[in-house]
């Protein structure tokens, strides 16, 4: 295989793009090449800032308790190749207590992966926000629509106030101007209709009179990344009194 | 990318439980354990996608594709703007640039871009292909 031929085919892998055969073919490959098995780790990290922009989901209730009967059966499955190694009746401690310390340092991603549900779902589900700032959007007849509150990260609850009438194949786009004479900066879309939570990274802490508005735009958002639609309502934030 | 709760805490049960399985396979030398479990949770979505007897909606009328576009664009969009990825990504034209995404974010397979792309399965691999090039340049 060419070395081209290689990188594609681990791109491919990673991607989720490449067969059942050829994903078993390249791990094959890379369990007996520690080289080709860099590479392969190198090209996920490559795409791994990708899983970073999935929101974090609390776990679902009594998700452990759930997961624990798997576990153990599974345990006992793992647990008999290890002491047929030994003779049968000898347990090996040595190999228990490497498969334990393994274990161990893999729980704590193992955590992180169970927080991954919302990665897993592509979905924006409810976190708690502290608001830093809140505003009310009004509409040009002065209806209050919707209110905004935003955390010091930019973690944005819209809670709407109206069912709004979105028009068919466009999606409702919430934007803020971080400076007031610079240009407005998408929060992200409200692409079920109904009142979410937005995360965006990258902005400075919101500001007291910092600009809040929702747009319509096409699906899936503006095509320039600056609001084209209708101002559903807008309005300027202030701090809260606490 | 499952797009049901229920379906995502079944992947991740089940991720969790190869984690356990496997741990003893796990090579630190050979990447980090969180892309290791990742890795791991990845597959059993793909899989879970990819089987038919699962209830992930897979029927064209179920389909909803405004909803898999603005998946698509928060992902890109959530890409903070000092990662190299995103540079590279942008260098990509944008028909490339949203099937190397949706086969990252929604699981599609090469099939499924090209249906939703209407064209053929040939061109669209052939450019999918181009693309990763383009990028893995980019990126090294």
């Amino acid at each position: 295989m060419t070395d081209r031929s290689l990188d594609l085919l681990i791109d491919e892998v990673v991607l989720g793009l490449a067969s059942d055969a050829e994903t078993a073919r390249l791990e094959d490959l890379a369990a007996r090449d520690p080289d080709i098995a860099m590479r392969l780790a190198r090209a996920r990290d490559r795409f791994a800032p990708l899983d970073e922009t999935a929101d974090d989901l609390p776990l679902p209730e009594h998700f452990w308790e759930r997961l624990e009967p798997r576990l153990s059966k599974s345990e006992d499955k793992s647990q008999a190749p290890a002491s047929d190694s030994s003779g049968g009746d000898v347990i090996d401690l040595e190999a228990v207590r490497a498969r334990l310390s393994r274990w161990r340092s893999a729980a704590m991603g193992g955590i992180a992966a169970s927080l991954l549900l919302a990665f897993v779902l592509g979905w924006t589900l409810f976190s708690t926000v502290d608001p830093l700032v809140v505003a009310v959007l009004l509409d040009d007849s002065g209806e209050a629509i919707a209110l905004v509150e935003s955390g010091p990260d930019n973690t944005t609850r819209v809670t709407l106030l109206e069912r709004p009438d979105v028009p068919a194949g466009e999606v409702m786009q919430v934007w803020t101007k971080p400076e007031d004479d610079g240009p407005p900066v998408s929060l992200g879309l409200l692409s079920t209709g109904l009142s979410g939570i937005l995360s965006v990274e990258g902005l400075p802490e919101p500001h007291p009179s910092q600009l809040y508005e929702i747009t319509f735009e096409p699906a899936g958002g503006s095509p320039t990344n600056l609001p084209t639609g209708p101002i559903l309502g807008k309005g300027l934030a202030k701090a809260p009194v606490t | 990318m499952l797009g049901r709760i229920d379906i995502a805490e079944d992947a991740v049960q089940e991720a969790l439980v190869l984690v356990w399985r496997r741990a003893h396979q796990f090579d630190g030398s050979r990447g980090s354990a969180k892309g290791w479990i990742y890795t791991i949770l990845r597959n059993r979505c793909l899989t879970m996608l990819r089987s038919e007897d699962r209830e992930v909606p897979t029927e064209p009328q179920a389909i909803d594709r405004a909803s898999e576009s603005a998946a698509v664009n928060e992902a890109f969009d959530r890409l903070p703007t000092s990662t190299d990825l995103r540079g590279c990504l942008e260098g990509l034209d944008d028909g490339t640039r949203r099937a190397i995404l949706s086969s990252y974010v929604l699981g599609h397979s090469h099939g499924e871009i090209a249906g939703r792309l209407a064209a053929p399965l040939g061109t669209v691999k052939a450019r999918i292909r181009r693309g990763l090039l383009k990028l893995r340049e980019c990126l090294s």
